[in-house]
């Protein structure tokens, strides 16, 4: 017995070692549970989730390598020309059309801020529907009043999101409006994106 | 075979190995659903409801969860779910008795009057702190494994769980003497 669980009363002590007992339910549920997994379709993995963890091999010649390696520099060079020098990009400040000139304003993306009010965090990161729910892509910047925010560019319509505190504690924005019940236990938020005619 | 492996092949098409994964946790689940829904017939529900959930979003299963954590996530909330409706519709709660009498195997988990009173003392708890008293002294969950489950903080978890034995032991020690 554990210590955490001898320390307990012993009438406490009986209920635990009565309800940890086996319970019995009907074979045929197990049996009935199988039929209907059966007629469901297959599952699939996630798109973006298949395409990482499928194994892929790439080669390349050397010179090949190198013009990659030269286009890589060249992208995070331009990326870094399109970065303020307080670290906004250009979507929250600049017309979106100077940003996507060929899109109509229906699907223009747009910067929006996230801020969670959590002075005791030690990290906190935003996951949704935009980021794969991935708690390692969008982590929020610590503010001095002790809020955390962090930017993120969305296309026009209905986002969830959730706020991961400590990297394992999901908490639903307490400003935003609350998702229906995702059936994994976890409250998420909602952010409807409008468009630019909207 | 482990879950990960089971879970890719199904992924792959094979049904069979969902089968090896239900067959893992059915038992852990269906304790868990029973003795937090108070009667079979609700925890079939639940399982059913859990596992071809599971089956379902099985895709966005990811490895570096462990597969009995994100399982019993969606159990737990199916049995809120399934508790939110039962009470919306008052139904009561001791129907236990006439279910047993159609448990196929009663030797095994019928014991007598220790369970029934177990299963009155549950039900007389509040139902989130009988969830975090089953989390951590039946299911034997560390609070931080409850914590990523539920969305609780640990402090929190921690209260509920010695309200919970609070009122077992007061609830526990008048049953008996009744």
């Amino acid at each position: 017995m554990s210590d955490e669980l001898s320390a307990l009363d012993p009438s406490v002590q009986d209920v635990i070692a009565e309800a940890r007992r086996p319970v019995a339910v009907d074979a045929s549920a197990r049996r009935l549970l199988m039929e209907a997994v059966r007629a469901e379709p297959r599952p699939r993995r996630a798109p973006i989730l298949a395409w990482f963890v499928a194994p892929k091999r790439l080669t390349m010649p050397p010179l090949a390598t190198l013009a990659a390696a030269a286009g890589l520099v060249g992208i995070g060079v331009i990326a870094g020309y399109t970065i303020n020098r307080d670290g906004r990009a250009p979507t929250e400040r600049a017309s979106r059309a100077a940003v996507t000139p060929q899109l109509p304003d229906s699907v223009v993306p747009r910067a929006i801020k996230f801020v969670l009010i959590a002075p005791q965090a030690s990290q906190v990161a935003l996951v949704g529907d935009f980021n794969g729910w991935d708690t390692g892509a969008t982590p929020a910047e610590r503010q001095p009043d002790g809020s955390w925010a962090t930017v993120v560019t969305l296309r026009p319509g209905r986002h969830v999101y959730s706020f991961v505190v400590d990297g394992t504690h999901f908490i639903a924005d307490p400003a935003a409006p609350m998702a229906p019940d995702d059936g994994y236990g976890q409250k998420n938020s909602v952010v409807v994106v409008a468009g630019a005619s909207s | 075979m482990s879950d990960a492996a089971d879970v890719q092949r199904v992924l792959d098409g094979d049904v069979d190995a969902f089968a090896r994964l239900v067959d893992r946790y059915y038992e852990r689940c269906a304790r868990f659903a029973v003795r937090m829904l108070g009667n079979r017939d609700d925890a079939e529900d639940a399982l059913q409801a859990t596992f071809v959930r599971a089956y379902r979003s099985l895709g966005k299963y990811q490895e570096r969860d462990k597969f009995s954590a994100w399982l019993y996530r969606i159990l737990v909330n199916q049995c809120r779910s399934i508790a939110s409706r039962r009470s919306q519709r008052e139904r009561v709660f001791i129907r236990e008795e006439a279910v047993l009498l159609n448990a196929p195997d009663r030797s095994t988990s019928w014991t007598g009057e220790d369970e029934e009173l177990v299963q009155r003392v549950l039900a007389e708890l509040d139902p989130l702190l009988r969830e975090a008293f089953l989390l951590k002294h039946v299911e034997d969950m560390s609070y931080e494994e409850m914590s990523a489950l539920t969305g609780v903080g640990v402090s929190a978890l921690k209260m509920r769980v010695k309200r919970a034995c609070d009122r077992l032991k007061t609830r526990w020690e008048y049953i008996k003497d009744e």
